[in-house]
């Protein structure tokens, strides 16, 4: 929209013919080759900048069709760029204590009141039946006699055990479950600026999951899709995009990749980017060298980007970017995510929860087995529409007969074990 | 014939049928030799054998404060690294398969080689291939697994001064080459049998360049006599392309054509083919007699069988020979004595063949040129040419004379070999004079090896050029005039290696283009099929369908009548003991023998595994025991001589062999190999003889074999293990004893006429019947199956029928007719499940893991019986008897009739594998993947050097064969069959992504698609039209132990055999 790539940017284009008639521009659009051969100047000289490639042609657009395909162009070019999207805030909010907490804390200390009172009331009937009999009066136990009683000892240590019990149980069922996980990523990648504002389905980066059962995390190759046209980022500029670049080996100072990428030195791949982030720090700040503050910038950048791209087993910055895993089965679990997004048509929110509003992705459902079930005891079998289904004869008949209104996932055997133990 | 027969029906070995009790015992012993207790005992790891209060107290503690400590941890944070850069074809989690062909000395099969993110993992057959047909082999199968060998060379290898390997760059080799040699330099090239039409183009190029090069072909199981004999009677030196399925008379004198010899897939297809009985009322099938000197594969499958001595192979074919010449007007030939009752068999014999002129086929596996001339003319002579023997498409799998190395060996010797290179062959091993070959390398210049893998040649050579695994290479086969197979590579080679050919293209050097380009064979493969194959959307097609056909030109072959010219060089049978050199099923000659899960696979016809055991004829005394040599019983080790060469063996007792001889697998006992082969079995290779024209004999006359000299330690023999034998106590003795032994001692010995079957007393294991009565068994089956389901109209579990009738309901199919027990299936399995080989100790305490086995009963004449192959797997039982008894629901039922496993679940009391009438349930007794961090888990494999003493595919390379859908299972976990449920969800998901119904080929498991003569049909019997359900319409099905009311989901097709009267000998 604003830089030119294989062409030149949309964005200002009218501005640019404005000194010709506007049927040129309109010519140009339907079918550029004709007004080159034809030797138009403006045509000319940009078939000069960017040959051999070709702009393609749209000979069926009518002027209605381009006037407002330029007025979308002139709109988006001209707005006002928005600000970065103040995150949601996720699950941050702290859990409200509730006033059923206080209400035990007081029956307690109430009943800890009654007790005493009564205790201290036995006490004295026990004493003034004791000097009506004439008998010795029992010397009334200290507190400490009281909590080291054989009593309360044995209930304390029956409490441990119950309490004790109760938290390993608990701790061991959930054991290796990360519900709620949500680790710092070597790349501040944001779902809410993609999924969210930028509005991208989820499967355009996520292609796996139609087809395969994994939904995989894209390749820094899709990225490219985009950010070789957005090279900077909306809300930290360079210092997170230059990673993805770095990884794959794209130069956005000369818009092209890099060749034998991988067999450059760590030191030469520093060279490309630290230009790069001091070229556009100097060009957003409108200055012609860098600053002390530029230089840091560049420095801090660099240092981001060589921690995110190497570490213990990797020397080269060149390679994969190493993501955290956050979503993980164990391995004697099958899952397959087409299976769920093709047949089951499940929206992904259902399992990942509001992804597009997430700046940091976490985990949001437990993925324990019984969340699993549950989910295929209550979902409904999408039975109608797919053939397949018309192998199970008895359920489509028992439906027309009206004796079943629906089939959930468990009548079709989704609660067995090997639908996903095998 | 010998009425003590009929008191057992079927049986298993001998001590079944003489009722031994170390037979009892062992069919008896569930789990023998299960605790670990005695495990550590006999390892000696612990110092005490039995486990003490203290012990207990120890591990106690130790396991709490490690659990503790386990539970404190953090969950380690794992990573997930997505690629920089896609490939488009490539989508993790989605299978690619690319057609490709597995060719190695002669062998050949078109496969289809699964690949997971971008690592082959499988090989399935090739439907499209006009020669295998979509069929495999074990050894196909298995050749998956030697990618990933651990053993295989890492880089070049140079030997240095003090003699030692040194790893070098590809330019030292290069370097090495062209400074050693020159165009005039005398140079030989030493090969197995080429497959590869542009192989030999290379060659030829080669030949081009240094005009003073010869090449030595040679097979290490010689057909070269075959070729030699249509060479005189032909005039061409070929294989006859031989037609099995067009064959009503099958004769087969020492040829295992459906195990090893020179095509046994194509010929399992073809024979399959003429024998499965479609309906019983009009029921056809070929007659197999098969004349041999061991019991091979092929026997066990053959309707008649004439035991004779390996040195009478030449009086037999004589004799057939003079018979049909009489008959049909040719000169007949002077033959020498046989005995009278293989006299009077073999006139049978040519009598069959002779009542089926021109639909009869003779083929023999003699290399003797005299022998295999008779067969030529016996087959002219029956007006089988061009109908059974195709002498226009012949076969081109066996190439090689032997005569051809041993001329060059003499030329070696003498000094006249300036270089030699080995082409992928093993000379050193594979020769009987194989240690003299080896000699005679030190006094040639260059000895460079392009081996993959470190072998008895190549550690002989001066230098090592390593080719490429074939999964990693380009490539073609021609096996038969006109039928052309690709091979391309299906991962990018793991190590520093390079193909062969590229190694002979950039040693013709210089002015090559091609060499320059990334892939030169590549280049030079397009560039040699251009004519055929001109654009790249033709090489495309090509690609993906593997195979192309074309029409070549008339061989020229015609017949000549020759005979008379060497018919006196035919063998003469001579008196004393013989022995006969073979190949088994699994290992063949050997190359692969370094291959675990081929060691692993049990020999179809001894049952063992992880060695060469010598077959023993056994011997019936009239009354109970069955006496082998010297009293030498299974297990035992002896000395066998000959000449003044002694070499101890474990022994088996084998029926069927014949008496004073003995038969030994060849490619065993390497020496130099990786570990899974080293020494494993003994090498009789320098035992082979050589004729008067420098072929190779198979066999050995004046063999003395010694009594008991000591006791096997890992006697391997799964022979007794997982029978289906039930166990009662005994009446008075209260003791706990075999059923069976129960039932025979009460009817008294001798006196029970029928239901003695295998080791149960009177169950339906197999069922068996002879073509002339099949229909009249059709009738009784039936009527013994309707007993059984009226006995079992009581279940335990009444009502869910309906749960059965809806949706899929799996099954399976079996044809015993079509099975002939060669294997592929078993190793198919192990490849897709993910099963661990456990080893030689282990398999030798009933310990192996193979959820598919395949039983072998034999029945009829105790002296020279009939077989039956029976694949025996998890059964699937509606009313499964483990289901009930698990403690912890690890197993279960699912809604499609599928008896499920869950790993996680089972806590191992193996309840369930007691419960199991079919014994197909598979105990971890030990981390057999080193899977958890506690070596003392691990199995201890028995070998010699404790230093690699880690499970096989335990390490990283190896893993990299696992399936990825389906789970490793850990310690302490019972495992089986599933029916390889995780292609039934995979099918199941393509048939729902698309929308459409189910059909047969969305689903097949790994067994049906290995098998090469279609024995096995898997499906969903709810479905009307499936395949499944039209082969469980036949009236020859029957459930194994349908009387126990398991209602399982395995039917099983009865065999039938066509057996001629009085043939057998």
């Amino acid at each position: 929209m604003k830089d030119d790539l294989t062409g030149p940017a949309l964005g200002g284009a009218q501005e640019r013919w404005s000194e010709y008639p506007q049927e040129d521009l309109y010519n140009w659009i339907r079918n550029s080759q004709a007004m080159i051969a034809a030797g138009h100047p403006r045509a000319v000289e940009m078939w000069n900048k960017y040959k051999p490639t070709v702009m393609t042609s749209f000979p069926g657009f009518t002027d209605e069709d381009i006037a407002s395909v330029l007025l979308f162009i002139d709109e988006q070019y001209n707005k006002v760029p928005a600000g970065p999207v103040v995150a949601a805030g996720g699950g941050a909010t702290a859990p409200q204590d509730q006033p059923g907490k206080y209400i035990y804390f007081f029956l307690f200390a109430i009943l800890a009141v009654v007790v005493s009172v009564l205790s201290r009331v036995i006490y004295n009937l026990r004493a003034m039946v004791a000097a009506e009999d004439g008998v010795d009066i029992p010397k009334q136990k200290s507190l400490l006699q009281m909590l080291t009683s054989k009593g309360v000892v044995g209930f304390l240590i029956f409490a441990l055990v119950v309490f004790g019990g109760y938290t390993t149980v608990n701790n061991g069922v959930s054991f290796g479950r990360q519900q709620g996980y949500a680790p710092e990523q070597p790349v501040k990648f944001s779902h809410a600026t993609h999924a969210g504002v930028q509005g991208i389905d989820c499967q355009y980066c996520h292609d796996g999951a139609r087809r395969s059962k994994h939904a995989s995390i894209p390749a820094a190759n899709t990225c490219m899709n985009c950010h070789k046209a957005i090279e900077k980022g909306s809300t930290y500029g360079t210092q997170e995009l230059t990673k993805i670049f770095a990884s794959i080996g794209y130069d956005p100072s000369t818009d092209k990749y890099v060749e034998n990428y991988d067999q450059l030195s760590n030191e030469e791949i520093k060279a490309i980017y630290t230009k790069w982030i001091g070229d556009s720090y100097m060009k957003d700040n409108e200055l012609t060298s860098l600053d002390r503050k530029g230089e840091r910038t560049v420095s801090e950048q660099w240092e981001g980007i060589e921690s995110a791209l190497t570490n213990d087993l990797k020397e080269n910055i060149a390679g994969p970017i190493e993501w955290t895993r956050i979503h993980m089965l164990p391995d004697h679990v099958y899952f397959n995510h087409s299976q769920h997004v093709n047949i089951g048509k499940l929206a992904c929110q259902q399992c990942h929860g509001k992804v597009e509003e997430m700046d940091l992705m976490y985990q949001y459902a437990p993925l324990s087995m019984g969340w699993c079930i549950n989910c295929h005891r209550e979902t409904e079998v999408k039975f109608t529409g797919n053939d397949y289904y018309n192998t199970y004869k008895q359920y489509h008949d028992a439906i027309a007969k009206g004796e079943r209104t629906k089939v959930t996932v468990e009548d079709i055997g989704g609660l067995e074990c090997q639908k996903c133990h095998y | 014939m010998k009425d003590q027969t009929s008191y057992k029906d079927i049986w298993i070995g001998s001590e079944d049928l003489g009722r031994e009790e170390k037979f009892i015992e062992l069919a008896t012993q569930e789990m023998p030799d299960a605790s670990i207790a005695s495990t550590l005992a006999q390892g000696g790891s612990f110092a005490s054998a039995s486990t003490g209060r203290r012990d207990f107290l120890k591990y106690l503690g130790f396991s709490i404060g490690a659990a503790t400590i386990a539970a404190s941890c953090e969950i380690p944070v794992k990573k997930a690294i997505p690629f920089v850069t896609k490939p488009d074809d490539l989508v993790p989690g989605i299978a690619n398969y690319y057609a490709s062909t597995i060719a190695q000395g002669g062998d050949y099969c078109s496969v289809l080689v699964k690949t997971r993110e971008g690592r082959p993992i499988k090989i399935e057959g090739n439907s499209l291939s006009g020669i295998t047909g979509g069929g495999t082999s074990a050894r196909a199968q298995a050749a998956v697994l030697s990618l990933y060998d651990t053993h295989r060379l890492k880089s070049p290898q140079i030997k240095n001064s003090e003699g030692q390997f040194e790893a070098a760059s590809w330019q030292q080799i290069d370097d090495l080459v062209s400074s050693t040699i020159s165009p005039t330099s005398k140079i030989a090239i030493v090969s197995h049998t080429m497959l590869s039409p542009t192989e030999k183009q290379v060659v030829k190029d080669f030949q081009t360049k240094y005009s003073n090069t010869t090449v030595a072909v040679y097979d290490a199981s010689s057909s070269a006599a075959i070729l030699r004999a249509n060479q005189l009677m032909y005039g061409v030196s070929m294989i006859p392309g031989y037609h099995f399925d067009k064959a009503k008379v099958i004769v087969s004198v020492q040829a295992d054509f459906l195990g090893t010899w020179i095509s046994p897939i194509q010929f399992a297809r073809q024979y399959a083919a003429g024998r499965k009985i479609e309906d019983p009322k009009d029921a056809k099938m070929s007659r197999h007699i098969q004349i041999e000197s061991y019991m091979s594969l092929s026997g066990t499958n053959a309707d008649n069988r004439i035991r004779i001595k390996p040195s009478e192979i030449g009086a037999v074919l004589a004799r057939i020979y003079n018979k049909i010449a009489s008959a049909k007007g040719g000169s007949t030939v002077s033959a020498p004595e046989l005995s009278q009752s293989i006299a009077a068999s073999v006139d049978k014999t040519a009598n069959e063949l002779l009542s089926a002129s021109g639909q009869s086929l003779l083929v023999s596996g003699s290399n003797n040129v005299a022998e295999q001339a008779m067969v030529c003319a016996i087959n002219h002579l029956l007006g089988n040419e061009g109908k059974t023997v195709d002498i226009e498409q012949y076969s081109l799998q066996r190439q090689g004379d032997e005569k051809s190395v041993s001329n060059l060996m003499t030329s070696m010797n003498s000094g006249q070999v300036d270089a030699l290179i080995i082409l992928g062959a093993n000379p050193v091993f594979e020769l009987p004079y194989g240690a003299a070959f080896a000699e005679a390398m030190g006094k040639v210049g260059l000895t460079i090896s392009t081996a993959g893998a470190m072998n008895e040649t190549a550690a002989a050579c001066r230098a090592i050029a390593p080719s490429h695994h074939m999964l990693e290479s380009w490539g073609d086969a021609e096996p038969v005039r006109g039928h052309i197979s690709m091979i391309q590579p299906t991962i990018a080679p793991l190590f520093d290696t390079r193909q062969r050919e590229t190694s002979l293209l950039k040693w013709i050097g210089d002015d090559n283009t091609l060499l320059i380009t990334d892939q030169p064979y590549l280049e030079y493969l397009k560039k040699n099929w251009a004519s055929h194959v001109s654009t790249q959307a033709a090489w495309n097609e090509l690609l993906h369908d593997g195979v192309f056909t074309y029409t070549p030109e008339s061989s020229g072959a015609s017949y000549t009548d020759n005979l008379a010219s060497v018919a006196s060089k035919i063998s003469k049978p001579g008196g004393g003991t013989e022995i006969t050199f073979m190949e088994t099923v699994a290992i063949g000659t050997g190359l692969d023998a370094n291959n675990p899960w081929l060691q692993e696979m049990t020999d179809p016809v001894t049952r063992c595994a992880w060695g060469n055991y010598l077959a023993l004829p056994v011997h019936f005394d009239g009354t109970r025991k069955f006496i082998a040599h010297e009293n030498l019983s299974d297990g035992d080790l002896a000395e066998v001589t000959i000449g003044d060469q002694t070499l101890k063996v474990p022994v088996v007792k084998q029926f069927g062999q014949t008496p004073d001889s003995f038969a030994l697998a060849l490619g065993y006992g390497r020496t130099v190999t990786g570990r899974a082969g080293i020494n494993v079995g003994v090498n009789v290779h320098p035992w082979l003889a050589t004729d008067v024209d420098g072929l190779t004999q198979y066999y050995a006359s004046g063999v003395t074999v010694s009594g008991k000299k000591g006791k096997e330690e890992y006697f391997s023999c799964v022979q007794y293990h997982h029978t289906m034998g039930v166990t009662a106590e005994d009446a008075k003795t209260k003791q706990t004893i075999n059923a069976d032994e129960a039932a025979t001692v009460f009817m008294t010995y001798g006196l029970v006429d029928q239901g003695f079957q295998g080791s149960l007393v009177n169950r339906t294991i197999i069922r068996k019947s002879h073509l002339d009565h099949v229909e009249a068994f059709s009738h009784d089956l039936a009527e013994e199956r309707h007993h059984h389901q009226e006995l079992n109209k009581q279940q335990v579990y009444p009502g869910h029928d309906d749960v059965y009738a809806r949706g899929h309901q799996w099954g399976m199919h079996v044809d015993l007719n079509a099975c002939i027990g060669c294997g592929a299936c078993t190793v198919a399995c192990m490849a897709e499940n993910n099963v661990p080989v456990v080893g030689k100790r282990e398999v030798s305490r009933h310990h192996e893991m193979a959820w598919l086995r395949i039983d072998r009963y034999f029945y009829g004449d105790v002296d020279n019986p009939s077989a039956v192959y029976q694949p025996m797997m998890c059964q699937h039982c509606n009313n499964a008897p483990c289901e009930n008894v698990c403690p912890v629901n690890a197993t279960n039922h699912s809604a499609e009739g599928l008896n499920q496993m869950a790993y996680n679940r089972c806590v191992g009391t193996r309840y369930c594998a007691n419960n199991c009438p079919y014994k197909v349930r598979r105990f971890n007794w030990l981390d057999y993947n080193a899977a958890d961090l506690w070596p003392i888990n691990e199995a201890d494999l028995g070998l010699e050097s404790d230093s690699d003493d880690i499970p096989y595919g335990a390490d990283n390379l190896t893993r990299m064969v696992l399936n990825p859908d389906v789970t490793v299972r850990s310690r302490g976990v019972i495992e089986k069959c599933s029916f390889c449920v995780q292609r039934i969800q995979e099918g199941k998901l393509r048939a729902k992504t698309e929308e459409r119904l189910l059909r047969d080929a969305d689903v097949k498991t790994a067994c049906q698609t290995a098998c090469p003569t279609g024995a096995i049909t898997f499906g969903d019997s709810n479905n009307a039209e499936g395949e499944l359900s039209k082969k469980l319409a036949s009236p020859l099905n029957y459930l194994v132990l349908e009387e126990v009311n398991t209602r399982s989901a395995v039917n099983y097709k009865a065999r039938v055999i066509n057996k001629a009267e009085g043939v057998d000998a």
